[in-house]
């Protein structure tokens, strides 16, 4: 074979964000790693495309888990660790709500947040700090939990709220904090997106994420999510990882329940002690073992048992006007005409109109995100992968381009400027567009919904009765910690770290 | 801490762990294969596919028209009037790509033995691709090609549902795909179309786009060359002609040869014509990269080794200064994909690992990411020093 060496320690397939974390982590340890990627860059769907001289952000709304230089978080402490030196640009705010009676501004700091919510909702800010202070309590618990594991008992006596909330829903312990409806409305918009409402949503995840997002705000490289795509491949490269662009695995090969290699699309055969897979459980089970025999039958009940989360349907504009002059003032805005996620998840079962919108003005954390006198500005929607599944090819187009005009015409209305008077470029994306680049299954981004019976807790319980082929691991949004760019960066380090402890283990046995 | 009670907080993991492996005992335990997105996506984009030409016929003096069909029988993608195919043909040992606005209507790719066609016109003397499609190509080849690509469609969130398009020469064939899905009724928009040709004798398509002509089409001939007897519109498009035909609030979509492209930006900057109104295709790279600021004159007539990784495979072969990375690849038959061969789709996008290349500043459409690790698009950087490169393995 002329163009990949007889044989890796690793093949990783997939070369975004999860692969690149699984490839760094194992280079660094020494190890010989492939990392194959279908799309002629890296980073699946953090990365960027240039339309009429202006480059585009494809997907990134703002890392979590980064934190300043000097203090960072696990995902910007990994970067920096690994020597990824990514230019990260601080985003001013959480975000803006937007409610028919509520217009409020809130900003990252648990003080500020709580004190801000109080403006708008008087008499909440005890709660609101003793609820965040809770959420900051299980996000240091999983952090810690999620390196060192320990006894139940343990647990109980180390990590108390987390092991006590583990067992309900968010909407169950923010019951307990009998707060006012508008304060819960302006605690509610971001959580939308990891898939479910808060009557099904544990609140370990709500715990985790709030405390990250409100606790220690967010970031966006300089040069959008390429420059983190691209940075993570380049780094991954100069410590010896070979990675190679516009291969397609179509196979991952199996004898005796154990994976030996991949055959690509263009037909070569290459053999590893192990592979990462960032494709979807799904799509592996489905098509992808060969033989198809070696799928046991617990492994089409696992993954048919879980429910895919959400897709994304985003519509981005580069308006020939500064943000300012068409009255977009905020670098995220979350409007609704309610904030009741469970109301909302139902709405995103269909095709709209949306109710729920997310909005993106780059401009606001990177003035030169755009050429002078010219901003950004996206709308994004994330409906459930199912949603989409009626729309044929033949109406694909109309469908699209609908939903993209209502979109735009609410948050028209909403800022008295008629967008579309000033558009330079448009860009609609759907979850055929992410289909198309990432091979995601059914354009799905975001794993599976975290819902009470997906919990993570039960996920890290049962994670090793998973394992249904030896020396395969995944990594994608589809893992444990889920989904988001952080959390594919997290599963990528999971999936290394499994095979670290693999090789480890062998080792030991063998000198036994 | 206490959410409902000591027992039952306490026993929350052991809660939802049962709940989770209650939910896979439930499932089914077969396959469930259904992925209708990636379905669309397919119909959309499938890649690229194998072509058989089924038909050449003329579309002027000097041009001709190609029909190609899958040749798999199977159906060919959705794609926008005004897309272009990108074109692989495999000639010796080696297969050249090049882009073609596709000149049929998207309808007619959609009908039951569905096609779509290019139109090509012969060069004079320096257009290998072009010749070799009027002069060599003949019905039943195979030649692969992937569509749709490009941005030059209208696209309502951003475009005039008026527009005027400005064509010259064979700049005319993403105008009259347009044309006649608007006349199929399948495209709302009104399109002025100001055609200019040398005379009267070799306008492309003509026939094609008079019978596109009625309420949505107008089609306003401009011809450049002196011609007795020519009652219609002569000279350039100029401001003042477009002027005479534009309707209020119009998006003006350009296409032709590059010297238009020139005059046509001073002449829409006299209309005061925001940008956003302005569309133009891409249109190739420019046939002399030494007249470009920047491109070290001495090189012009330079031949340097270019060494191609693909994997742990390394070739050396030689490439001229005044080609293309993408060229050269081409001439020593190593496979490499492109699509706009403009510098701005980045289907090409390759890596300098060592060596300088110059860029054409026209049309690089490269992410800034991109341009600080090295990364150039094959078809718009030329190597003026032994360059080493590493390319997807095809």
């Amino acid at each position: 074979m002329d163009f990949y060496r007889d044989h890796y320690d690793v093949i990783v397939i997939g070369g975004a964000l999860a692969g690149l974390s699984s490839a760094l982590m194992l280079a660094d340890k020494g190890l010989d790693v492939l990392v194959l990627e279908r799309h002629n860059l890296p980073g699946g769907v953090s990365t960027s495309f240039v339309r009429g001289g202006i480059e585009i952000e494809a997907a990134l709304h703002e890392m979590m888990s980064i934190g300043p230089r000097d203090a960072r978080l696990k995902v910007g402490k990994f970067f920096d660790d690994m020597g990824v030196d990514i230019d990260w640009l601080k985003v001013p705010e959480c975000y803006h709500a937007s409610l028919p009676d509520l217009e409020v501004t809130l900003h990252p700091g648990f003080k500020t947040f709580a004190g801000e919510i109080e403006s708008a909702v008087p008499g909440t800010y005890g709660k609101v700090m003793k609820l965040l202070e809770l959420c900051h309590t299980v996000f240091d618990s999983v952090n810690e939990l999620s390196v060192h594991p320990m006894s139940k008992v343990q647990m109980l006596l180390k990590h108390e709220a987390f092991v006590k909330t583990a067992g309900y829903s968010t909407k169950e312990v923010l019951d307990t904090f009998d707060l006012p409806q508008k304060a819960l409305d302006l605690l509610a918009p971001y959580w939308i997106y990891v898939g479910s409402g808060f009557e099904e949503l544990p609140f370990t995840i709500y715990a985790v994420l709030m405390a990250d997002y409100v606790g220690y705000g967010s970031y966006i490289p300089r040069h959008f999510s390429h420059e983190m795509s691209l940075k993570m491949a380049e780094r991954a490269e100069a410590m010896g990882v070979q990675i190679e662009y516009r291969q397609q695995v179509e196979k991952i090969l199996v004898k005796d329940k154990k994976a030996y290699g991949v055959r690509t699309k263009r037909g070569d055969e290459i053999h590893s002690d192990y592979v990462i897979c960032s494709a979807y459980p799904n799509k592996v089970y489905t098509s992808m073992i060969e033989p198809a025999s070696e799928v046991p039958a617990a492994a089409f009940k696992m993954v048919n048992g879980r429910r895919l989360s959400l897709s994304a349907f985003s519509v981005i504009l580069i308006l020939d006007r500064p943000a300012e002059e068409l009255n977009i003032r905020d670098y995220s805005i979350f409007r609704g005409d309610t904030m009741d996620t469970d109301v909302l998840y139902r709405d995103l079962a269909g095709l709209g109109p949306y109710r729920y919108l997310t909005c993106i003005c780059h401009n606001y954390a990177n003035p030169e995100a755009t050429p002078p006198g010219t901003c950004s500005f996206s709308v994004t929607v994330l409906p459930q992968a199912d949603a989409w599944k009626s729309v044929t090819a033949d109406r694909y187009d109309e469908v699209k381009h609908r939903i993209a005009r209502q979109v735009i015409s609410d948050m028209s209305a909403y800022f008295g400027t008629d967008l579309l008077e000033h558009v330079l470029e448009a860009v609609i994306e759907t979850p055929m567009t992410i289909a198309r680049y990432t091979g995601a299954w059914n354009g799905c981004i975001y794993g599976y919904a975290h819902t009470m019976d997906d919990h993570i807790v039960a996920r890290l319980q049962t994670a090793e009765e998973e394992k249904f082929i030896e020396r395969l691991e995944f990594s994608g949004a589809h893992q444990i910690s889920g989904d988001g760019m952080g959390p594919a960066v997290t599963n990528g380090r999971k999936a290394a770290k499994n095979v670290l402890d693999d090789i480890r283990k062998r080792k030991e046995a063998a000198a036994k | 801490m206490k959410v409902k009670g000591f027992l039952k907080d306490v026993g929350g993991a052991s809660r939802v762990t049962k709940a989770r492996l209650a939910a896979f005992a439930r499932a089914d335990s077969g396959p469930v294969t259904s992925d209708p997105i990636a379905e669309v996506a397919a119909a959309w984009h499938p890649g690229r596919l194998t072509l058989r030409v089924a038909q050449i016929r003329r579309a002027s003096k000097t041009a001709k028209t190609v029909r190609f069909v899958r040749a798999d029988g199977g159906e060919l993608p959705y794609f926008y009037a005004g897309q272009f195919i990108a074109l692989e043909f495999p000639l010796g040992d080696t297969v050249i790509s090049r882009p073609y606005s596709i000149s049929s209507a998207p309808y007619e790719a959609r009908t039951p033995k569905g096609y779509v066609e290019i139109t090509v016109r012969r060069s004079r003397g320096d257009g290998f691709m072009a010749d070799y499609i009027n002069d060599t190509l003949r019905e039943g080849d195979t030649v692969t090609g992937t569509l749709g690509c490009g941005q030059f469609y209208f696209e309502p969130l951003r475009d005039s549902r008026r527009i005027v398009a400005l064509a010259g020469g064979t700049g005319i064939t993403p105008f009259a795909s347009m044309a006649k899905e608007i006349a199929h009724g399948t495209l709302d928009v009104d399109l002025t179309v100001l055609f200019g040709s040398v005379s009267s004798d070799d306008i492309i398509l003509k026939e094609e786009l008079e019978a596109c002509a009625g309420p949505h089409v107008r089609i306003v001939h401009v011809l450049s060359g002196e011609e007795p007897g020519w009652t219609g519109e002569r000279g350039f498009l100029s401001a003042e002609l477009i002027r005479k035909y534009s309707p209020d609030g119009a998006s003006y979509f350009i296409c032709g040869p590059q010297a238009m492209y020139t005059f046509l930006r001073g002449e829409l900057k006299k209309l005061e014509v925001p940008a956003r109104r302005v569309r133009f295709e891409v249109f190739g790279t420019p046939k002399d990269i030494s007249r470009f600021e920047g491109f070290p004159q001495e090189e012009k007539e330079a031949v340097h080794r270019l060494t191609v990784v693909r994997g742990i495979r390394e070739d050396v072969i030689p490439a001229r200064a005044s080609e293309s990375l993408a060229v050269a690849l081409e001439r020593a038959g190593i496979r490499i994909e492109t699509a706009c061969r403009s510098g701005e789709c980045g289907l090409c996008r390759t890596k300098v690992l060592s060596g300088r290349v110059f860029v054409c500043p026209e049309g690089d459409g490269r992410r800034a990411a991109d341009k600080e690790f090295g990364y150039v698009h094959a078809c718009s950087a030329y190597p003026v020093s032994d360059v080493k490169i590493k390319i997807p393995i095809l």
